[in-house]
């Protein structure tokens, strides 16, 4: 439905300079880019190059004014609208030009990394939530309910339209987000991270969304640390790092260079689907650059007469209709799960969505408590020992790492709860366990102001420096973008090393394969030899 | 206009006036409220009874709070509309919690401080007032207090405007000044509309002055001046705590806190910790 | 039977209902205004909820008011025992229970209408008035919000459990966690809210223009007839007993607390 596209769109952006309220050096400096109708562009860059910013920037998300300083100048050209090819110019001054944000992203639509945060978070259903953009500009109802049915055939939402938005997966929340976006018909469309931690249905309905709207002359940019299969399709690349442009041009010209490399982007398979299944070819054959390096690990050989550092023995875990009541036998989450893992073993599991791999992670410190048989750590038996105790063996690293951090700078973040496990030395361990994941220079930053990557490295920090002899990484490469890769490797490889059993669950087979001594696969309730 | 500018236009002028007409109408129905109140005060605590007093009391007072909350609402920033269903919450839970605890103390207006220092004096009434008319949904108790609610926001947002929240011993001190007043502001209210307090703790203390054989509002005052100035004084002293404790980034989002420079330092994490 | 009325019409009646048992001030018609929400909630499906939550109210606060006004009633003639300063009256009992019912009656009819209202329809009802966004997203945000704050303490103590929390059964030890947990919860909040209200503004939020709402706003004459008479009915409840008080002088009330000189 795009009764409301004013035309063809193109946004000419010359960021000066953007530097947040408060923050000592610019977030960009020094970067032009063009989007054109039709054409897809990828800016490409690792963990805080500020590409996120370039892309709020676009969107009016992020406001030369309310939210930083902005000079230079943003020019949006529509097809029929005169007044729109004047170029806005910025100089950080007062008299600048405000943007509207509600009239801008009518044409340029932002959708951001966390789809959650696109929602109003006021509307009880798919349709009503999809239609706050219209509401909010007074479009009368009988063209808004065609409007909204036409976007959900768009995005493919046409049966979650009475669905409750807090109750959609990681996928249907990315359509119903890029929907929202779409809903005012908007001829340029900003994506950051649109693939991020979805599963392969997920993947597959994005680059088709992405596809579909190329084809209607939509021009898209799109904001990731990954050179994968929907990056690759771009006419153009755009690499950051640290706020600059490294690099610009068609893609082939740029993976042959280095600044690829340098910036922390991940170089993954140029095919869609080469993620769950066993196929070794997908990694190489294909011309493009080694990935990040990776550590290789000595295997140790679990040793007889060795006790283990961890051990499931016949549990069954599954949530009741009812909080609080027990599950019927059918609807077990996980069943006879029987599991030994011996001290410098790292174990990885996998399986699809919602296979109950996250569940099994917190069944090992207590955080979910099995409905039968026995979770044992370092040969003690965790029954009726509260989590916290747990924690003093065992270090869970969460699948969002947002759900882990909580205190206000890094450095205290690490720190908490260190000190009843270490009489002294707490700050050194935190310090280095800081310094191991390369956070030396960010002890006092604030956890939600450090970029997902480096807010994925501090929560592992907060782990490493408990020294726990498990570990349990649920999704550890989420969010990582190259350099954090190789943090991570070497982090678990020194782990394993000095005798810590590692236990992490993935959807990466590649990262599972090169890193760990043993591969299982969560199918059915069972754990399963890959 | 079917294509609206993407730029906006600048302010208007006249509907910046009426939006503080609705404000001072507002302050005023509920500034006259308090006056009759306390004008035609029986002498007698039964006279406390009439239901006249609570009818003009939830009558007026509601009033005010809407006209204010209905002008002040539409000119607050976008970052900080949202940010009211947040503090709304924080009052709500740890009001009905305290209520309920034992404690002399109500802690019912964390939220509403958290909104005065980060967007001003105005949000900071708008917010209390909201505040209570949400809560009363679920606990009409608290309906009558309304203007009171209302004052605090104000006078938290005129403390960080004038750099109290800058020193954090500062906090504390603006609290219970602005506790005094409160107290003094609301006690009336629980008197006439309820004949009495809602939270058990602060029942007991009104028992004990009730049995020195003081009138009902006079015991009611007494113990709002005990209660409150401590209380805001805490609250003051957490909401301070809290707004150091967020990132930078999203304070200076706050217009009120860049142009007032409202909080201390360059780097307030820093030194908090 | 609820769903299909505009919210409105429902608010109305109820704040109608307040205002003329306000002004009645006789504890007759608080219990018959008391028992009439019951009846509504149960004919409604509510019943268990709406009860649950305002036992939840009313239990402390009538607790309080026997405290305050059974033991120590100055005013109190009729003493009917005493012990030390204590002394319990008729004249302090009939005054608690003339408020506690009163009180009673205002919990009960809110949360008859609270359990009832369907947000969006709220906010569409508001919007057809013109009422300012604003005061709707507050109104719907703050209502949907709470099983997002659970969800978000919960996150934090998982967290923070993970990482050596323990929380014990005493006192101290809970209150020390609540305050562990504070901090981060207001935080984690206060931080999306920063991004919503860059989607919201982004999404037209702040336009100037009239708005339309998705949810209808079902309305119809004889609600708005019944609005009306019903906001009237509450208008000359308070006129009746303003003049009926002025005729009778300031301490006319006093009768309605046990016979006092009118």
């Amino acid at each position: 439905m795009i009764a409301d596209r004013t035309g063809a769109t193109t946004l000419l952006a010359s960021v000066a300079s953007f530097s947040y309220h408060g923050d000592a050096g610019p977030a960009l400096l020094g970067v032009e880019m063009a989007a054109a109708p039709g054409t897809l562009t990828a800016v490409l860059g690792g963990s805080g190059s500020g590409k996120s910013t370039l892309g709020r920037l676009l969107g009016a998300w992020v406001l030369g004014g309310r939210d930083g300083t902005l000079a230079g100048s943003l020019q949006l050209d529509v097809a029929g609208v005169p007044a729109s090819s004047r170029p806005l110019a910025f100089t950080g001054a007062t008299d600048d030009p405000r943007i509207d944000p509600g009239a801008w992203a009518r044409h340029v639509g932002y959708v951001p990394q966390d789809a959650a945060s696109m929602l109003s978070a006021v509307r009880e259903t798919v349709e009503e939530e999809l239609a706050f953009s219209l509401e909010n500009r007074g479009v009368p109802r009988a063209e808004m309910v065609r409007t909204v049915a036409g976007i959900a055939r768009r995005t493919g939402l046409g049966g979650l339209l009475h669905r409750d938005p807090a109750t959609l997966s990681g996928g249907e929340l990315r359509r119903l987000a890029v929907g929202c976006a779409v809903v005012d018909g908007p001829g340029v469309l900003v994506l950051d991270e649109p693939l991020e931690s979805l599963d392969q249905a997920g993947v597959r309905t994005v680059m088709e969304l992405v596809h579909a709207e190329l084809a209607l002359g939509t021009a898209i940019v799109v904001l990731s640390q990954y050179a994968d299969a929907l990056t690759r399709a771009a006419e153009r690349w755009l690499v950051l790092k640290d706020g600059e442009v490294t690099a610009a041009g068609p893609p082939g010209q740029i993976l042959q260079g280095h600044a690829l490399a340098e910036s922390g982007v991940v170089i993954t398979s140029p095919e869609p689907d080469a993620e769950p299944e066993p196929e070794p070819a997908a990694e190489s054959g294909l011309p493009m650059p080694a990935p990040p390096a990776a550590l290789p690990l000595p295997v140790v050989e679990a040793r007889a007469g060795t006790a283990a550092a961890l051990e499931l023995a016949n549990v069954a875990f599954g949530f009741g209709r009812l909080p609080g009541s027990v599950p019927s036998e059918d609807s077990m989450l996980l069943q006879d799960v029987n599991l030994q893992v011996m001290p410098g073993e790292v174990l990885a599991v996998t399986g699809p969505n919602g296979a109950g791999k996250s569940t099994l992670l917190r069944l090992l410190n207590g955080l979910h408590r099995p409905l039968r048989g026995d979770v044992r750590v370092a040969g003690e038996s965790i029954a009726a020992v509260p989590t916290g105790l747990v924690a003093r063996r065992l270090g869970l690293l969460f699948q969002h790492s947002h759900d882990q951090l909580f205190e206000r700078t890094a450095l205290r973040e690490v720190l908490f709860g260190l000190d009843r496990l270490f009489a002294v030395g707490a700050p050194e361990r935190a310090r280095a366990a800081l310094a191991a994941v390369g956070l030396e220079a960010s002890e006092n930053a604030h956890p939600h102001e450090l970029p997902a990557s480096g807010q994925r490295l501090l929560a592992l920090a907060t782990v490493l420096a408990r020294d726990p002899s498990v570990l349990a990484l649920d999704e550890p490469t989420v969010a990582l973008d190259a350099h954090g890769l190789e943090r991570l490797t070497a982090a678990v490889s020194a782990a394993a090393g000095r005798g810590a059993a590692v236990v992490l669950v993935t959807h990466d087979i590649g990262f599972a394969k090169a890193h760990a001594h043993r591969l299982l696969r969560l199918d059915g309730g069972r754990l399963l030899p890959h | 206009m079917s294509q609206p500018s993407l730029t906006l236009p600048p302010t208007d002028r006249q509907a910046v006036r009426r939006r503080r007409l609705l404000e001072l109408l507002g302050a005023a129905a509920i500034a006259a409220t308090f006056v009759f109140l306390v004008l035609t005060q029986p002498a007698d605590i039964a006279g406390g009874l009439g239901s006249v007093s609570s009818l003009v009391a939830l009558g007026g007072f509601l009033l005010g709070a809407l006209l204010l909350i209905v002008g002040v609402l539409p000119t607050l920033p976008t970052s900080t509309v949202v940010l009211i269903p947040v503090a709304l919450v924080l009052n709500i839970v740890l009001g009905q919690l305290m209520g309920t605890s034992g404690l002399p103390f109500y802690l019912d207006s964390i939220g509403t401080v958290l909104i005065a220092v980060l967007a001003g004096p105005a949000a900071g009434a708008a917010t209390g007032a909201l505040s209570s008319i949400v809560w009363s949904f679920f606990n009409p108790t608290v309906l009558p207090f309304a203007a009171g609610a209302a004052l605090i926001g104000f006078l938290a947002g005129v403390a960080a405007r004038y750099g109290l929240f800058r020193r954090f011993y500062l906090a504390p001190v603006a609290g219970f000044v602005t506790g005094i007043i409160a107290g003094v502001v609301s006690a009336p209210i629980a008197a006439f509309v309820f004949g009495g307090t809602s939270g058990a703790g602060t029942g007991a203390i009104v028992s004990a002055f009730r049995a020195m054989g003081d009138t009902l509002l006079a015991a009611i005052t007494k113990q709002a001046l005990i209660s409150d100035p401590m209380d805001k004084a805490i609250v003051f002293a957490i909401a301070a705590m809290l707004v150091y404790a967020l990132p930078r980034r999203t304070t200076f989002q706050f217009p009120f806190v860049r142009r007032f420079r409202v909080l201390a330092g360059r780097e307030p994490a820093a030194r908090n910790s | 039977m609820f769903p299909r009325l505009n919210p409105l019409t429902t608010l109305t009646a109820a704040v109608a209902v307040l205002v003329m048992t306000t002004a009645a001030a006789s504890w007759a018609v608080s219990l018959t205004v008391a028992v009439g929400a019951v009846l509504l909630s149960a004919a409604g499906g509510t019943l268990r909820r709406v009860l649950v939550a305002s036992a939840a109210i009313i239990v402390p606060f009538w607790l309080s008011l026997l405290v305050i006004h059974g033991l120590f009633f100055p005013e109190g003639r009729t003493v009917l025992a005493s012990w030390g300063p204590a002394r319990v009256t008729a004249e302090g009992l009939s005054f608690a229970l003339e408020m506690g019912l009163r009180t009673a009656a205002f919990v009960l009819v809110l949360m008859v209408f609270s359990f009832s209202v369907r947000v969006p329809e709220l906010v569409a009802a508001l919007t057809a008035r013109r009422v300012p966004p604003q005061v709707g997203y507050v109104l719907a945000s703050t209502l949907l919000l709470a099983p997002l704050v659970a969800a978000r303490l919960e996150k934090v103590r998982q967290a923070q459990e993970s990482r050596g929390l323990v929380v014990g059964r005493g006192i101290g030890s809970r209150a020390a966690a609540i305050r562990l947990q504070m901090v981060p919860l207001v935080l984690g909040l206060v931080h999306d809210a920063g991004i919503r209200a860059q989607a919201l503004d982004a999404r037209g939020f702040r336009s100037a223009g009239p708005r339309t709402s998705y949810t209808e706003a079902r309305d119809s004459a004889a609600q708005a007839a019944f609005r009306l008479v019903a906001i009237l009915l509450a208008l000359a409840a308070v006129g009746w007993r303003i003049v009926e008080s002025l005729s009778a002088g300031s301490l006319a009330a006093l009768s309605l607390s046990g016979g006092g000189p009118g």
